[in-house]
């Protein structure tokens, strides 16, 4: 793709255009319609959606468990209960809420900031989404029935083996991960050719947004951190229990330590993978809300590429204490502190922006100085964690836990409401309201620090995690007691939050197609976009197409508009098809039922080709349309 | 400035010690490997804090600098600073990453000095060797001797005698733990099928309280152990009544309580040194009335908390492996009698 | 009508059966997750023989080599149809599509059928040691992705034969084969591991 230089004026039939895309980017009407979509649009917002309210979820688990804490030999819940609170949270906040949560919101954006109409396979995109959705399911089915997992939320072995957890909740636990890595490994594969085939004209490597390139890293690390996961929960720990291999077994050979290397391989990028598309979200913000252009794009771009690299070498700081080579652990203490350079730059470089653009405060852009606030505090600690010594103390106590809510919380949870209030308007076509936001912002910064500022202090007085009670005399009692005010005043947060979404959506100020003057391409779209995204696909002038003159703007023509088609791409599909509904809930129900038996997996994967090969069955001679 | 700095040391003083319980905390260091660590702590704490008060005022700083009001100036479409702003923002940036460059090295060189530091701590003077051995939810503690009749099996807590470096063996008998007195040290991981060691000392004489820092279960959460540090003459005279069988019933209630203990299912777990009670699963009673807690630190060893232990284990430690006997009225107190005068 | 600077771009072909394609790149990743998985699996069969002393461990068997030769040579020559395939695919000639996948799929299925029987002569089982669990699950799932891919052939195949040649039929076929290559060549390492490893790493250490 080369950038344009003198394009022609051409005359647009603007009104027959809108009217062939409409017929051919319909949606089927009714249930069917529900079960068939296909464009990114609504499959984004489902996901957004869904993930919210596996947010809430955890949330809610997360009140009940400070409630238990609030005071010593609290009686309120019990050791198995508690355990499944803590493991059920942190499964869903990490792989029901925060991945899907990302990926939504790069299933949005990414096609409208490219300047396409969809995702590169808007069908791979569904299955993606109906995976995930079964998984949730399937977790919660287990949860309600008492049957949800208690090993904790990275399933230590032995402890989640066959021997010391009979019954069926790790087997829940550690299925459920089959769902949600096959929708995250969809999705990442989808935006990679998204990103790297269907740009728009002109958009060469140094045009593209910094939020397409955080979403391109964070793919490339789910395509490389997701086999181990793999290989941990599915081959490692399920095979281990279902069929009796020895992969954790010490006595036949196995170590359990290799399940830690091999979780953690995953585990430790899981983190960036989180945090990397909000750091892209963060960039989106400032440059929209300070009016400049982000500063210093190659240096943003690179330490997003080097933070993808360096994440996949320190996933041994998490192992600290369990007595590896020294050598080989300080080379894990010098990367560690390596990757807070990478985040040190992007921090300065959006100070250096703000100091030198225009800022505007809005509610997205206090959500982004929270964010530096937070992110930073959490980020230095993390320095600390990656000192051996130090490690040795707060491992696995209350300051760790401390710490990871100040970096994902405080690095993605905090862009992310950012990042709401920012395209909402873009969403639903109404803007959110900005007092409301502002006092939203105050309550959840407030409710946070409170809840998680004591607990550094906490761990380091000796308060280890995952503990459901603790004897009076330790004299963690006030400092417990406070985070659980703090975790009331967070969900005073999320509820003003709720409202704020609900009410604005009805009776919100009509938002117009860029509300923000925004610079990138999802602006040039309507609010709520149409299903085709662009009467006519727009070219990238420049890194800023929207901030260029619109008598400079350029437009594509001869796209073919009665049927679903983008630029640099195949057909899309032919009509809103089924099959990845059906081959989604078909392997849904394998994969559950190989949790109980293994012979399972015979019958689902059979059937999974079958709705595979009504995936891919050719339809019709191709040229020949209905 | 000092006056600043004196009430922010002031305040954090407050914050970190206004909590009470000293007796785990890493704050509290009693001997050189949490000492070391202590000071690396503080070191990096006062550093890291300057560095994250400097970058939010320079964000406040970047916010307040010229905007005030901007909301009433005209909409521009896009604001392009000049060429020379963005030259003096390029050095400043370039600037603050070297810097952090330079200061994630210092504190890099830091922590692996301090980490060689306490690699070299322990193997230098005369200790003494004790094997710990991690179980669902109790401690098993080995004072490892030449000479097997010296041998010396506890359980939930441990003597050591003040000075002298103490190396433990750590090892598991089923799930990953992990041994952590934060007082004398950082933690070290049980886990079955290797064995970890970690130096320990103590510089004067005290109790600590240590627990398991990795979740291993149901009952993580009361999986605790005493260290107890003592005068040298003080320890080997502990040493030496642990070392002797069990004592012999002096009254017939005692008498009485021995013979339930025997005639129960509590021998196949338990041992008791001079009785036919060889169980092997379960902590050694030989001098469970010496000790300061039961249940691995749940309750402190009172005949009252005893008696309830024993009639409901599952109702003070939920999930956890004692079984539970139905003892005959009138049984329970005897055996209290006897179990409590095993000192 | 609106007049706008414009980019006429009618002028392309619909589908271009090369690695233009998303759906190649698409492939690409998928081959990159299988990758990872496999590499991740040969880290941990020898960190798995670090930690003991006799590799394999006693009572086990060394596999014989002589048969998985001849099948990896099998599979090696399978990539031929593979290739007739995919160049027939791009020139849109049916005949030279057929005939490649044909090769292919027999080709493929000699090579599943001489794997099974080598398998079966293994002395030792997933649940034997450690070393019966990482062999087994790494054939397993191998020999899952070859069966699948050659199940794809075989629809392509019959689709063929049914008259589909449009050009997302013939991007299919492509595609089809660039997974066919990946398998044949992240088995030459995987046999190594399995067949050869135990004989040079053997060695009590």
């Amino acid at each position: 793709m080369t950038p344009v230089t003198e394009p022609p004026l051409g005359e647009i039939d603007d009104e027959g255009e809108r009217r062939a895309l409409e017929r051919s980017w319909r949606r089927r009407p009714g249930i069917a319609g529900w079960f068939t979509v296909t464009t990114h649009q609504a499959l984004g917002k489902r996901y957004i959606v869904t993930a919210f309210v596996f947010l809430l979820i955890g949330g809610v688990e997360a009140l009940f468990m400070r409630l238990q804490l609030a005071r010593p030999d609290n009686p309120l819940i019990g050791p198995d209960k508690y355990n499944q609170l803590f493991t059920t949270h942190g499964t869903t906040m990490m792989f029901l809420f925060a991945v899907p949560m990302m990926e939504g919101m790069g299933v949005y954006l990414v096609p409208l900031m490219l300047g396409t109409r969809n995702v590169a396979f808007p069908r791979l995109n569904a299955f993606g989404y109906w995976m995930f959705l079964f998984g949730g399911i399937f977790l919660y089915a287990g949860f309600l029935t008492n049957t949800g997992p208690d090993a904790g939320w990275f399933a230590y072995t032995p402890l989640s083996g066959p021997q010391f957890s009979p019954g069926k909740r790790v087997d829940i636990w550690a299925q459920m991960i089959t769902f949600t890595e096959i929708s995250a490994l969809c999705v990442a594969t989808e935006l990679i050719a998204t990103i790297l085939k269907m740009r728009a004209p002109g958009m060469s490597l140094t045009r593209i947004p910094m939020f397409c390139w955080s979403m391109l890293v964070q793919s490339f690390m789910v395509v490389f951190a997701m086999p181990a996961v793999m290989v941990a929960s599915n081959i490692f720990l399920l095979l281990d229990r279902t069929v009796g291999t020895h992969f954790s077994n010490a006595a036949e050979g196995g170590d359990p330590l290799l399940y830690q290397h091999v979780f953690w391989f995953f585990g430790h990028p899981e983190v960036y993978i989180i945090f990397i598309p909000a750091l892209g979200m963060v960039s989106s913000i400032v440059e929209t809300h300070t009016r400049r252009a982000i500063f210093g794009y190659p240096a943003m771009v690179l330490s997003l590429v080097s933070t993808g690299f360096i994440g996949f070498g320190l996933w041994v700081h998490h192992m600290f204490a369990t007595g590896l080579p020294q050598i080989g652990e300080a080379y894990f203490t010098a990367a560690s502190m390596m990757i807070a350079v990478a985040s040190g730059v992007q921090i300065f470089c959006w100070i250096a922006t703000m100091w030198s653009g225009r800022v505007h405060m809005r509610t997205p852009m206090y959500f982004v100085l929270g964010f530096v606030f937070i992110f930073v505090l959490g980020g230095l600690t993390g320095v600390m964690l990656a000192a051996i010594p130090l490690d040795l103390q707060v491992h696995d106590t209350f300051f760790v836990v401390a710490h990871f809510h100040y970096v994902l919380i405080g690095g993605a949870l905090f862009p992310l409401f950012g990042a709401f209030y920012h395209w909402f308007p873009k969403f639903t076509g109404r803007m959110m309201n900005d007092a409301l936001g502002k006092i939203n912002f105050w309550i959840l910064f407030v409710g946070f620090n409170l809840t998680f500022f004591p607990m550094h202090i906490l761990g380091l007085k000796g308060m280890t995690r995952r503990i459901y009670t603790y004897p009076a005399e330790m004299g963690w009692g006030p400092a417990n007691a406070l985070a659980t005010v703090g975790a009331c005043i967070i969900l005073i947060g999320g509820i003003v939050f709720i409202a704020n979404a609900l009410a604005s959506r009805v009776h919100g100020e009509i938002a117009g197609p860029d509300p923000w003057d925004g610079g990138t391409l999802e602006w040039a779209a309507d609010s709520p976009p149409r299903n085709y995204n662009f009467v006519n696909l727009p070219v990238a002038t420049s890194r800023y197409p929207m901030w260029t003159p619109p008598e400079e703007r350029v437009v594509v023509t001869g796209v073919r508009h009665d049927r679903r088609e983008a630029l640099v791409t195949t057909l899309m599909d032919a009509e809103p098809p089924i099959w990845p509904f059906i081959t989604a809930l078909l392997l849904g129900l394998g994969l559950v039922g190989a949790t109980f038996r293994f012979s399972w997996y015979y019958p689902a994967f059979g059937a999974t080709g079958i709705g595979l090969i009504g995936w891919f069955w050719p339809r019709r001679p191709e040229g020949v349309r209905s | 400035m000092t006056r600043a700095r004196t009430l922010f040391i002031w305040a954090a003083a407050v914050a970190l010690n206004g909590c009470g319980g000293h007796q785990q905390s890493a704050l509290d260091s009693v001997g050189p490997q949490a000492g070391k660590i202590e000071s690396l702590w503080w070191f990096f704490l006062w550093l890291l804090t300057a560095i994250f008060l400097i970058v939010i005022f320079a964000t406040l700083w970047a916010l307040t600098r010229r905007h005030r009001g901007i909301e009433q100036e005209p909409l521009e479409r896009i604001h392009l600073p000049s060429g020379e702003t963005e030259h003096r923002l390029t050095r400043v940036v370039a600037g603050a990453s070297i810097l952090t460059v330079i200061i994630l090295f210092a504190l890099l060189i830091a922590s692996v000095t301090t980490g060689k530091a306490l690699s070299e701590l322990g193997p230098k003077k005369q200790g003494i060797t004790v094997e710990v051995t991690g179980n669902q939810w109790w401690w098993y503690v080995r004072y490892l001797n030449g000479d097997a009749s010296r041998i010396v099996v506890t359980a939930n807590e441990m003597h050591i005698p003040v000075g002298r470096p103490v190396m433990l063996r750590l090892n598991s008998n089923d799930v990953i733990h992990s041994f952590w007195t934060p007082n004398l040290h950082g933690k070290r991981d049980l886990i079955p099928g290797r064995v970890n060691t970690e130096w320990i000392e103590a510089d004067h004489p005290g109790r600590w309280r240590g627990q398991c820092a990795e979740f291993c279960g149901m009952q993580h959460a009361h999986m605790a152990m005493w260290v107890i540090a003592e005068p040298e003459d003080q320890f080997e005279r502990w040493m030496e009544a642990q070392r002797a069988p069990s004592k012999q019933p002096s009254s017939a209630s005692e008498l009485r309580g021995r013979d339930v203990f025997l005639n129960n299912a509590c021998v196949f777990c338990h041992h008791i040194a001079g009785t036919p009670a060889a169980g092997q699963v379960a902590p050694d009673l030989t001098h469970v009335g010496s000790r300061l807690t039961l249940a691995a630190g749940t309750l402190p060893n009172t005949k009252g908390n005893l008696g309830g232990w024993i009639a409901d284990p599952q109702n003070v430690k939920p999930g956890n492996h004692m079984a539970q006997i139905d003892l005959p009225p009138g049984d329970l107190e005897p055996l209290l009698d006897y179990l409590e005068s095993l000192k | 009508m609106i007049r706008r600077r414009t980019l006429d771009v009618s002028g392309l072909p619909d589908i271009d059966v090369s690695s233009q394609e998303p759906i190649w790149w698409g492939q690409i990743c998928l081959c990159c997750i299988e990758g990872a998985m496999f590499c991740i699996l040969i880290a941990c069969y020898f960190y798995f023989r670090l930690s003991l002393d006799m590799w394999p461990p006693p009572g086990t068997q060394l596999p014989h080599v002589a048969i998985p030769t001849v099948t990896l040579i099998l599979a090696i020559v399978s990539c031929l149809g593979s290739y007739r395939a995919s160049e027939g695919a791009k020139k849109n000639e049916r005949g030279a599509m057929l005939r490649g996948l044909l090769l292919n799929l027999a080709l493929g299925c000699a090579f599943l059928i001489l794997r099974g029987y080598a398998w079966y002569t293994l002395n030792f089982n997933w649940a034997s040691d450690v070393h019966g669990s990482t062999v087994w699950t790494i054939l397993g799932l191998h020999t899952m992705d070859a069966t699948a891919d050659l199940l794809f052939t075989a629809v392509l195949i019959v689709a063929l034969i049914f008259g589909r040649t449009g050009r997302s039929m013939r991007l299919a076929v492509h595609v089809d084969s660039v997974v066919w290559y990946f398998l044949v060549l992240i088995w030459i390492p995987l046999y190594i591991v399995i067949y050869w490893a135990p004989r040079f790493v053997g060695a009590p250490a």
